[in-house]
């Protein structure tokens, strides 16, 4: 997988400090999608043979202990700083961050606005954070993809299948189940732009993900390349998860505050 | 199912006239099971060489040795008598040694041999005349062993990948849960503190609790727990974070889980006779706690189960 090297520097620097604390550790790893990920698969498939185990950083961090995360995320982000693995060309870096990241926070404000109980707010984060994943394998060709996005103003997901014959969802589902990240994760990345079709079980965190994901944009936070998303699916997000439009307003500063606080935190 | 302990003493052996009655040696017990020919042994602390001179001299006369070692972990208090454990070193001597290892030092085979490398001792690894098979453990809920044994491993709480086992046999259950340290919120819960995250306090102080539920559920009910009880709740107050437990958790955990015999395990190598003689006082009163016998693991001594 390509890097995100906005977070790679500090994850270093931390887990390479003898007394890094818990909160620090979880949340510079977890201010970077393709890290958390990884380190979620390196959990579930090196230590547990039981698939959707540990869903959640916090999870992994009590239960696996300090030392094994941090050499995980450690021995990850070495391996990605070293490999010289290529660079999306298509999509910046720091934007694509700062989309996943403000979904993820957005997801998770949602959740924690409308009832969803504090201990599993994470999840909803990460599951905001990894929605699209599906994004980063793509190779030249994406540019070439949101130009024609631009263009013809059409949304992202039909652009990418005329083209290329595959979706972000699609591909972000093979590499979910590659990682064996559990099903709601799963399914928040293979559907959030078709919450309809998410299994019935997950759906009500998809809709999160997908209206989180539609605000960003909304809100101009980052960029991954979908400012003409479809219209109409917006209204049966909101049906399913019981949020209203007056929630989304009550976030909105929330959200911005806690971004900033990552970019500080990952600048100092 | 008989249990022979050979070595009960936790990080280092510590022999001398203050440990010769509960024992110096470390971590190493012996698990025979009623008509089963495959020996199986728990740990390879100091105490494994004693065993493997018993099974040289007891054993080995009635056909080839067939031994199944399991790890706890591959601390080095834990492995250290592996080199000399005479078995190793003998031609149709079949051990199949099992363990966990954390995902960066895989593959077990390294871990476990690499302390016979010439820098560290005269023979290396791949001298042995027994046949070795190394088999790395995950958390497993039921292992068919066969002859009707079953096997359930659950990870610890230690600051490298450790696991507890559960043998079951005819209705005996035989469990050991060391090195462990009950599960704690790790997370900053004052919110007044810069650090503090809302989410991962309420997450931490809810998994560390279904995790302590989890290790009571895997020695539930067993006839006899081999469990980890290295500190006094005053001396734990400075070793956070060791991976150690107290008396008073592993007493207290035990007997909510209906324990018929909780073994006092992982003795301090600064705990001399004396002391733990006038902490049986208090510790191992009859009755004190509920139905749960306690003692303090002895080196030499046996259990029938």
């Amino acid at each position: 997988m390509p890097s995100l090297s906005t977070t790679v520097g500090k994850v270093m620097e931390i887990c390479s400090r003898t007394d890094a604390s818990p909160n620090e550790l979880n949340k510079v790893i977890s201010l970077d999608p393709v890290l958390t990920g990884q380190v979620l698969k390196l959990i579930n498939s090196a230590y547990y043979s039981l698939v959707n185990k540990v869903t959640s950083l916090t999870r992994a961090i009590t239960m696996l202990g300090m030392n094994t995360v941090k050499n995980m995320a450690l021995s990850t982000a070495i391996i990605r700083s070293v490999s010289g693995a290529k660079k999306s060309r298509a999509l910046p870096t720091s934007k694509f961050w700062a989309h996943s990241i403000g979904t993820g926070v957005c997801a998770k404000l949602l959740a924690k606005a409308n009832g969803v109980p504090v201990m599993e707010c994470e999840e909803y984060f990460v599951a905001g954070l990894l929605h699209d994943l599906g994004k980063i394998p793509f190779g030249d060709e994406y540019i070439e993809v949101l130009s024609r996005v631009q263009g013809e103003q059409r949304p992202l997901i039909s652009v990418e299948r005329d083209m290329l014959g595959v979706d972000h969802q699609e591909v972000g589902k093979m590499i979910a189940e590659k990682w064996k990240l559990n099903e709601a994760m799963t399914s928040a990345i293979s559907y959030h732009h078709n919450v309809e079709d998410a299994p019935e079980e997950f759906r009500v965190r998809v809709a999160y993900v997908g209206l989180a994901n539609m605000y960003a944009n909304i809100l101009d936070l980052g960029y991954a390349g979908d400012p003409f998303p479809a219209e109409g699916p917006e209204q049966k997000m909101l049906e399913i998860t019981g949020l209203t439009w007056d929630m989304f307003g009550e976030i909105a500063l929330s959200i911005e505050e806690e971004i900033e606080k990552a970019q500080v935190f990952l600048q100092t | 199912m008989k249990v022979k302990l050979w070595g009960v003493r936790g990080s280092i052996p510590c022999p001398g006239s203050h440990t010769m009655k509960y024992g110096g040696n470390g971590a190493c017990m012996e698990l025979r099971v009623d008509g089963r020919n495959e020996i199986i042994v728990i740990d390879a602390g100091s105490g494994i060489r004693e065993l493997g001179n018993s099974l040289v001299a007891n054993d080995l006369p009635n056909g080839p040795l067939q031994i199944a070692l399991y790890l706890s972990h591959t601390h080095w208090d834990h492995i250290m008598g592996f080199p000399y454990f005479t078995p190793i070193y003998i031609p149709g001597t079949k051990i199949t040694v099992h363990g966990p290892v954390s995902y960066e030092d895989d593959p077990l085979k390294d871990v476990v041999g690499g302390q016979m490398k010439y820098r560290y001792f005269p023979i290396n690894v791949g001298e042995l005349a027994s046949d070795i098979e190394y088999k790395r453990l995950r958390e497993e809920p039921v292992i068919e062993l066969g002859d009707g044994l079953i096997l359930t491993t659950k990870f610890l709480n230690h600051p490298i990948t450790a696991l507890g086992y559960r043998f079951e046999y005819k209705g005996k259950v035989f469990c050991t849960c060391y090195d462990h340290e009950p599960y704690r919120n790790l997370f900053i819960t004052d919110p007044d503190h810069p650090e503090y995250d809302e989410a991962m306090a309420y997450e931490g102080e809810d998994v560390a609790k279904e995790q302590n539920q989890a290790i009571e559920d895997f020695f539930k009910g067993a006839d006899l727990l081999i469990h980890d009880s290295q500190y006094t709740e005053v001396e734990y107050q400075t070793k956070v974070n060791w991976g150690h437990s107290t008396f008073e958790w592993a007493i207290v955990a035990a007997n909510r889980a209906g324990v018929k015999k909780l073994a006092l395990f992982h003795h301090d190598p600064d705990r001399t006779d004396e002391q733990i003689d006038e902490m049986a006082k208090t510790y191992c009163e009859p009755g004190k706690y509920g139905d749960t016998e306690v003692f303090f693991a002895t080196e030499g001594s046996e259990i029938i189960l």
